[in-house]
C-alpha cells in the first residue's frame, strides 16, 4: 500500500514537471502586468483578456497568423501528394532497392538546414523572391517530401498485398490500384502524415526565419517581434504563444499515436 | 525478378521521377554549395567573388571562436543525448506496470513534443528570469541563493540543457514504453520463476531487449541535438559573451550577419561530416554486428 502510495507521487511530480511550465505561460497570459511579476507568484487572481486584446491589435501577428495557416497547409499538402504517390511505388519494390532508397531518403534528413537555406537565400535574393509564399511552400514542401515518403511507406506497409494482386487480376491498372485501393485504405496514416507534416511546418523556425521577409512572416517568427520592441512584454508574449502552440496541441492529440511512429519514421511502431 | 521484367513494372514510374528529382537537387545543391565555400562570396558585394580554394577550411581551424563553438556543440549533444535518455530510461522503468489514467498519462507526455520549440524557449526564459521568474522563486523557498540562469557564462548553456531535455525527455519516454509494450513478457516471467531478482530481471533481461529502440532514439536526439537553434536563438542568443554559440549557431550567425556566405557553407560542410563521423561511429558502436538486427 505504501508503494502504492509512494508511486502516485512520484507520478504527480513527473505530471507536475512535465505540465507546470506550460500551465504557468497559458496562465500568466490571463494576468495583468502587475501580477504576472509578483513575487512571490499569485496563484489566484482575477482573469483578464487585455493580453489578448494586445495580440489581436497587432497587425503583424493576424498576418502572421494567415501566412502560417497558408504555408503549413499548402506545403504540406503537395508534400503528402508527391510523397504518396513515391511511396505507393516503392512498397512495392524489392526489399533491397527499396532499403537503399529509404536509406537515400534518410540521408536527406541528417544535413543541417544551413546547408541548403544559405544558398536559397541567395538565389531568392537574386531573383527577389524572398517576399513571396511560393517560396517558402517550395523550401517546406522539399523539407517535408522525404518525410512524408519514409512515413507513407510504413503506412502501406501494413495493407495487405492481396488486395493490389486481387485487384490486379481483376484488370485494374497501377494507377487504379493506388487511387481506388491504396489511398482509401491508407486514409488514416495520409490524414496523420498530413497533420504531422501541418505540426512539423507550423512550428518550424530557422527555415523561416532566414527566407520570410516583411509580408511572409509566419508565427514563430513573428512571436520574436514582442522580445525586441521596448524590451520584453511578457504579457502579450504569453498570449501570442498560447494562441500559436494550441491548436499543434489539438492536432497532436488527435493523432497521438502516430507521432511517435512519425518521428521515427517508423523505426518504432507506436 | 529479371531485369527486363524489373524495368517495365509500372510501378517503378510511381517513386522514380520522385527520387531523380530528389538526387538531381541534392547532387545540384552539394556542387553549388561546394563551389561557393570555394569562394569568397559575400552578401555584401555579390558578384565579385573570387576562387580562394580551401582558405575558408584552413581558416576555420585557426579561428578560435569557431572550434570553441564545435566543442560546445560536442558538449551539449553529448549531455543531452545521455541525459534524455538516461531519464527516459528511469522513467518509462518507473511507470512499467498497470495503473488508471495510463492513456492520459501517455497523451500528457506528448505536449512538450508537440508543443512550437520558440514557445518552449519563451517558456523557460520566462522561467528564468532573474526577478520574477519561478526557478529562482523556488530556490528562494528552499533558501538557496538566486541563480543568474540566462546571464552567467557558467550556467547558460546548462539552462538551455534544462529546456532542452523538458522538452525531449518525454520523447525518449514514449518511444521505449512502445517498445517495451511490444516486446515479449515470456523471457521476463522465465527469469523470474528461475530466482532471479527483480534488478537483475530488468538489466539482464529486459535491457537487451529495449537495446534496438534505445540506439534508434539515442541517434536521433544526437542528431536533432547537434542541429539545435531554435532555443539557443529564443534563450540567449548565443550569449552571454558566446558562451552558448554552438557551431550551427555560428554559422547562422556568419551568414546572417556578417553576410560572409562562403565561409558560412564551409562551416556548415564541417558541421555536416562532423555529424556523419559521429553518427557513424554511434552506429557501429550500438549496432555492433552490422547487417543483422
Amino acid at each position: 500500500m505504501a508503494r502504492r502510495a509512494l508511486f502516485y507521487v512520484g507520478l504527480l511530480l513527473l505530471l507536475l514537471a512535465v505540465l507546470f511550465p506550460l500551465y504557468w505561460v497559458v496562465v500568466t497570459s490571463f494576468k495583468t502586468t502587475r501580477d504576472a511579476f509578483a513575487i512571490p507568484p499569485v496563484w489566484l487572481f482575477s482573469p483578464t483578456l487585455e493580453n489578448y486584446r494586445t495580440v489581436f491589435a497587432n497587425r503583424g501577428f493576424l498576418s502572421a497568423f494567415a501566412n502560417s495557416f497558408i504555408i503549413s497547409i499548402l506545403s504540406s499538402a503537395l508534400a503528402v501528394a508527391i510523397g504518396s504517390i513515391a511511396a505507393y511505388g516503392l512498397a512495392q519494390q524489392p526489399a533491397a532497392l527499396r532499403r537503399s532508397k529509404e536509406k537515400f531518403i534518410l540521408s536527406l534528413r541528417i544535413a543541417p538546414a544551413l546547408l541548403f537555406v544559405i544558398p536559397m537565400y541567395y538565389l531568392a535574393t537574386r531573383i527577389g523572391a524572398l517576399n513571396q509564399h511560393w517560396l517558402l511552400i517550395a523550401a517546406y514542401a522539399f523539407v517535408n517530401v522525404p518525410f512524408a515518403i519514409s512515413l507513407l511507406i510504413t503506412f502501406f506497409d501494413d495493407i495487405p498485398k492481396e488486395l493490389r494482386d486481387a485487384a490486379r487480376v481483376d484488370g485494374a491498372r497501377e494507377f487504379s490500384v493506388f487511387w481506388h485501393v491504396y489511398l482509401p485504405a491508407a486514409r488514416g496514416g495520409i490524414v496523420a502524415t498530413l497533420i504531422l507534416c501541418v505540426l512539423f511546418t507550423w512550428n518550424e523556425f530557422f527555415v523561416a526565419l532566414v527566407l520570410t521577409g516583411r509580408n511572409t512572416q509566419t508565427l514563430p517568427v513573428s512571436i520574436t517581434s514582442f522580445l525586441t520592441f521596448q524590451g520584453i512584454q511578457w504579457g502579450a508574449l504569453t498570449a501570442a504563444a498560447t494562441l500559436i502552440m494550441l491548436p499543434m496541441i489539438v492536432l497532436g492529440v488527435l493523432v497521438q499515436g502516430q507521432i511517435v511512429r512519425g518521428m521515427t519514421l517508423g523505426s518504432v511502431k507506436g | 525478378m529479371s531485369t527486363v521484367a524489373t524495368a517495365s513494372d509500372p510501378t517503378r514510374h510511381f517513386f522514380q521521377p520522385i527520387i531523380v528529382c530528389l538526387t538531381v537537387a541534392s547532387v545540384a545543391l552539394t556542387l553549388f554549395v561546394i563551389w561557393i565555400s570555394l569562394h569568397d562570396l559575400s552578401l555584401m558585394r555579390a558578384g565579385r567573388e573570387k576562387f580562394v580554394g580551401l582558405d575558408n577550411y584552413v581558416r576555420f581551424f585557426g579561428d578560435p571562436r569557431a572550434m570553441a563553438a564545435l566543442w560546445r556543440t560536442v558538449l551539449f549533444t553529448t549531455l543531452a543525448t545521455v541525459i534524455e535518455i538516461a531519464l527516459g530510461l528511469a522513467v518509462v522503468l518507473f511507470l512499467d506496470r498497470d495503473f488508471a489514467m495510463k492513456r492520459l498519462v501517455r497523451t500528457l507526455l506528448l505536449v512538450p513534443i508537440i508543443m512550437t520549440p520558440v514557445v518552449v524557449g519563451l517558456t523557460w526564459r520566462f522561467l528564468f528570469d532573474p526577478a520574477s521568474g519561478m526557478a529562482n522563486y523556488l530556490l528562494s523557498l528552499a533558501g538557496i541563493s538566486q541563480v543568474d540562469w540566462l546571464g552567467s557564462p557558467q550556467v547558460a548553456l546548462f539552462s538551455v540543457l534544462i529546456a532542452d531535455i523538458w522538452q525531449w525527455t518525454p520523447f525518449v519516454i514514449l518511444l521505449v514504453m512502445a517498445a517495451l509494450e511490444s516486446a515479449p513478457t515470456d523471457p521476463l516471467d522465465a527469469a523470474r520463476v528461475d530466482g532471479a531478482r527483480e534488478w537483475q530481471v530488468t538489466w539482464y533481461v529486459l535491457l537487451p531487449m529495449l537495446r534496438r529502440a534505445l540506439a534508434i532514439v539515442a541517434l536521433i536526439r544526437a542528431i536533432d541535438s547537434i542541429k539545435a537553434f531554435d532555443l539557443f536563438y529564443i534563450m540567449t542568443r548565443g550569449g552571454p559573451a558566446l558562451s552558448t554559440e554552438t557551431l550551427n549557431y555560428y554559422g547562422y550567425i556568419v551568414a546572417f550577419t556578417n553576410f560572409d556566405i562562403s565561409y558560412a557553407l564551409a562551416i556548415a560542410i564541417i558541421l555536416t561530416i562532423f555529424t556523419n563521423v559521429a553518427l557513424l561511429t554511434m552506429y557501429s558502436v550500438l549496432f555492433p554486428k552490422a547487417g543483422e538486427r
